[in-house]
């Protein structure tokens, strides 16, 4: 595969431009709207990108200034960003569900001058920040709906600003050809949000040639080409969905759709029926988790069918094969159902997923691959070969991408360290971060590995949350929590133990699959609260937790649960946007649960704020059940 | 280029001012008997353009007559209405839905085996002018009037956030959705006057904000006038410009919510006092 000299073309703009000359007909962006995929060409992308910047260039956004983006994946986004590389400016792209004090910081502390707020909605977070906000002085929406009574005097319609580009164009046809010319690749381009399971998040400086070299990088370990559809679902700030949006969509011409919303997404994916696919661990999940929960309502002989169909595949791929059998009674049909039946590859990326769910869609046929990476490296820089079965490594790092093992104990972990010539430039204003991180030109991973016999990066877990119970016996709660999670009625589960003498875990049952089995069974129930009170499913997942304490050993097993009021929420700080658990809030949050769970009382007490989806803040009390995992071996039961 | 039309209608519609001014429907002394039942006893009100009016009174007051009256199932025995100019002892049903009055029901109306977006395509049977034996040829002009109105349809389904169950047969949606879904189709007809009987009955508060936010913007955005009965009186306070209150068939209040609110006939009447 040929791609682009990335010493000619090294920004986007660039990039963009050389394919609406060579390939101006041929699409690049689809999106659903009112019902129907509308077609953008290349020849089209670009003509919306030079409207957008000359327009920006026209309200006085220019080089070293900041663009906020803010809204849901779409086309004008992914031109907004561009068009904002045209002028020389930097973007940042913000979550969508990002509360306004959040909206808030990250504005406030890379003084955006404009920003992208696609509707209503996040024009109102802007628009109620006022002072947070100040070096704002522009905001772009472009859904109308709603905007009619909002007189912000910075608040401007994308298509006025388009029209302005427009006649700028007409006015002086070379205008932007030059600016385009005058981008540089060295010049930072892409500010990016790290996850910040800590903190508030830092942002990484990512230069335009920096970025482009990467993806090529990437793209010799996975090739991508025109003929490739990729669906654009998860949240565009996160890198991945920029080096594949933008960097696989420009460099690989790779053809990026966007979904109708966020609730049509599994109807969209079925229809496009994509080629390439990034999700995260918990989509996969998620995805599973549907598929058991449908089965239920399904007749006998078709629960029959998929039962033994799962069976025979799993057997089979732990096997190193796959099962032609099952293949054609299920996997097939199920391929075709969920819109995977054209996938060539697939990848999961962003924390560490369950060995059965990871299973599961190698026996559909889903070649499934696991990468990894951190935003400061520009996203992955390991992914699997997939050529054997693989449910540990996250594969060999890319050509020219140095990892190794830093102070490896005596199994050979340690923490791994990174670097590569394209990685990030340093956190934006923060000297003292970037110092931290990056020593000696290594950048500090903070993630505990070793590389396995075949020279495969096997990644653990975050080194400080590798814990040690009083007992000395050292344990991976993460590793835990996805064996746990691999059961549908665990939504989410965090295993505690560090420094104490045995492992317990705060469980959140999965609302949708509980709640069906709760009504299958004739237990009422009116709320999330109440269902996960009820006893009967606190002996269904005591029944799951015996199943996982099975295939651990015996220092490793969970003694005591229970099951939390609510489901862990990034409002409420406990996941960070992009869904990882955030051990240090969970812990102080919920300290007077942990307490319980390990005096040995039978019920837990819980008086805490929470934050209300709209950022108002009230107090809840709550009381928990405790339950006892029974401390012989399941074996042992069945025997006697 | 039927797309490029249907935007305009849009804004233009849109573009409609919140004027309360001139009456687009006037109903005098409107009785209504049931045997010796009466359900309506000599209402008079008008509805003004652009408004939210609220219908508010004790259960058996008359509401949900009354707006059977407005859009011409039940036929008053005496008083007359006036709509468009014409002004008629009571109201017969086709004009009313082909002049823009469309209407919600207390007890979902829907066609339950059909999906949302075949639910939503009957609001605009009304906008059809070819016939049967067009509408069996898959070309010609009738595919046409079938893509103008299947995007003015999708408008809609974008408007109300239902994208994720166009395809599902309604019947298997939870009850607020299906309520979205009636709303949707009163909405497809495009109407001038909608109205609503009992919007947010049965539902949870999450499901009543959407569905106030709905109301409200169906208001703001198309210049839709809304005549609402609802028993929620947080809702109704909260999003009426204007409250009729009803008790035993007949009026005993019309004012804005604060007005009503403080209206001693309103107090007696839902706290109870004895009729003598």
């Amino acid at each position: 595969m040929n791609y682009p000299d990335p010493a000619i073309y090294d920004t986007l703009p660039k990039l963009l431009r050389h394919n609406a000359q060579s390939h101006p007909g041929e699409v690049a962006l689809r999106l659903k709207e009112f019902g129907i995929w509308h077609e953008t060409t290349w020849a089209e992308y670009l003509a919306k990108v030079r409207r957008m910047a000359l327009g920006l260039r026209e309200l006085g956004i220019g080089a070293g200034d900041v663009v906020a983006l803010l809204g849901d994946n779409d086309v004008d986004w992914v031109s907004m960003e561009i068009a904002a590389h045209a002028v020389g400016a930097m973007t940042l792209g913000i979550y969508r569900d990002a509360l306004e004090e959040e909206v808030g910081y990250l504005v406030d502390y890379a003084g955006a001058k404009a920003v992208f707020a696609q509707n209503q909605e996040q024009v109102d977070k802007l628009v109620s920040l006022v002072d947070k906000a100040r070096t704002v002085e522009h905001i772009v929406y472009s859904e109308t709906r709603g905007m009619r009574t909002q007189d912000d005097p910075r608040v401007l319609d994308l298509a006025v600003l388009e029209q302005r580009g427009e006649a700028l164009h007409k006015a002086d046809p070379a205008a932007f050809d030059a600016m385009v010319e005058a981008t540089s690749g060295d010049a930072v381009a892409i500010l990016c949000t790290t996850s910040g399971t800590t903190s508030n998040p830092k942002l990484a400086m990512l230069s335009g040639s920096r970025f482009i070299r990467h993806v090529i990088t990437y793209l010799k370990a996975d090739p991508k080409d025109h003929t490739d559809e990729y669906v654009s679902v998860l949240p565009l700030p996160w890198i991945m969905e920029q080096i594949y949006c933008l960097g696989f969509g420009q460099i690989a011409r790779m053809t990026v759709n966007f979904p109708e919303s966020q609730d049509t997404m599994f109807q969209d994916l079925r229809e496009i029926g994509p080629t390439f696919l990034l999700l995260a661990p918990r989509l996969w999940e998620q995805i599973a988790a549907d598929m058991r929960a449908r089965i239920m309502d399904a007749s006998a002989i078709n629960q029959w069918i998929f039962d033994k169909g799962i069976k025979l595949g799993m057997k089979a791929i732990e096997e190193g094969r796959r099962s032609g059998l099952a293949d054609v009674m299920l996997f097939s049909a199920l391929r075709d159902r969920l819109g995977f039946s054209r996938v060539r590859s697939a990848a999961t990326g962003g924390s560490a997923m369950g060995p059965e769910t990871f299973k599961l869609f190698l026996a559909m046929g889903v070649p499934l691959k696991q990468l990894y990476g951190q935003t400061e490296m520009l996203g992955a820089y390991t992914l699997q070969a997939g050529s054997e079965l693989d449910v540990d490594t996250v594969g060999p790092p890319f050509e020219g991408c140095e990892v190794k093992i830093l102070n490896p104990d005596v199994e050979g972990v340690g923490e791994i360290v990174t670097r590569h010539d394209n990685m990030f430039l340093g956190y934006f204003r923060n000297e003292e971060a970037t110092r931290a991180d990056m020593r000696d030109g290594w950048m500090h991973t903070g993630d505990a590995g070793y590389f396995d016999s075949k020279q495969r990066l096997v990644v653990i877990d975050r080194l400080k949350d590798i814990a040690e119970t009083s007992g000395g016996v050292r344990f991976s709660p993460q590793y835990i929590e996805n064996k746990l999670k691999f059961s549908p009625y665990v939504g989410e589960a965090v295993i505690l133990g560090s420094g104490h003498e045995f492992l317990t875990a705060i469980i959140c049952v999965r609302f949708s699959i509980v709640a069906k089995w709760a009504e299958k069974n004739r237990i009422g129930f009116t709320s999330y609260t109440g269902l996960s009170a009820e006893p009967r499913v606190y002996d269904l997942i005591r029944g799951e937790v015996e199943h996982v304490n099975a295939s651990l050993p015996e220092k490793q097993r969970i003694r005591r649960f229970l099951l939390l009021y609510k489901e862990l929420d990034a409002d409420d700080g406990e996941l960070t946007r992009t869904r990882k658990v955030r051990r240090g809030v969970v812990g102080e949050r919920y300290g007077q649960l942990i307490e319980a769970l390990y005096n040995g009382a039978q019920s837990a007490h819980l008086d805490t704020e929470v934050t209300f989806e709209d950022g108002r803040k009230g107090r809840v009390k709550a009381d928990m059940r405790i339950m006892d995992v029974g401390g012989a071996p399941t074996e042992l039961q069945k025997a006697s | 280029m039927a797309e490029a039309e249907i935007l305009q209608t849009f804004d233009t519609q849109a573009a409609a001012q919140r004027s309360f001014g001139e009456p687009v429907l006037t109903l005098e002394n409107i009785s209504l008997g049931f045997g010796g039942v009466k359900a309506i006893d000599d209402v008079s009100f008008e509805v003004r353009k652009g408004e939210v009016l609220a219908i508010i009174g004790p259960n058996g007051a008359g509401k949900s007559s009354m707006l059977n009256c407005i859009n011409g199932f039940y036929k008053p025995q005496s008083g007359s209405i006036t709509f468009r100019g014409r002004k008629m002892p009571s109201m017969d049903p086709h004009f009313a839905a082909s002049n823009g009055i469309a209407r919600t029901f207390q007890n979902i109306a829907l066609f339950r085996g059909m999906s949302t977006l075949d639910n939503l395509m009957t609001g605009r049977v009304l906008k059809m002018d070819r016939g049967f034996i067009w509408q069996c040829l898959y070309w010609g002009p009738a595919q046409r009037e079938e893509l103008e109105n299947r995007a003015y349809v999708e408008r809609v389904i974008d408007f109300l956030e239902i994208q994720a169950i166009r395809r599902t047969p309604v019947g298997r949606l939870p009850y607020g959705l299906q309520k979205r879904v009636e709303l949707g189709r009163a909405l497809a007809m495009e109407p001038e006057i909608l109205l609503l009987d009992e919007p947010m009955a049965g539902m949870n508060v999450e499901e009543k904000q959407d569905m106030s936010r709905f109301v409200l913007e169906v208001n703001e955005e198309f210049g839709t006038t809304i005549v609402l009965i609802e028993h929620d009186m947080g809702v109704v306070m909260d999003i009426s410009d204007r409250v009729v209150v009803l008790d035993y068939g007949r009026k005993i209040a019309d004012g804005t919510p604060d007005e009503v609110r403080a209206n001693q006939h309103v107090i007696d009447a839902y706290l109870g006092v004895a009729h003598d």
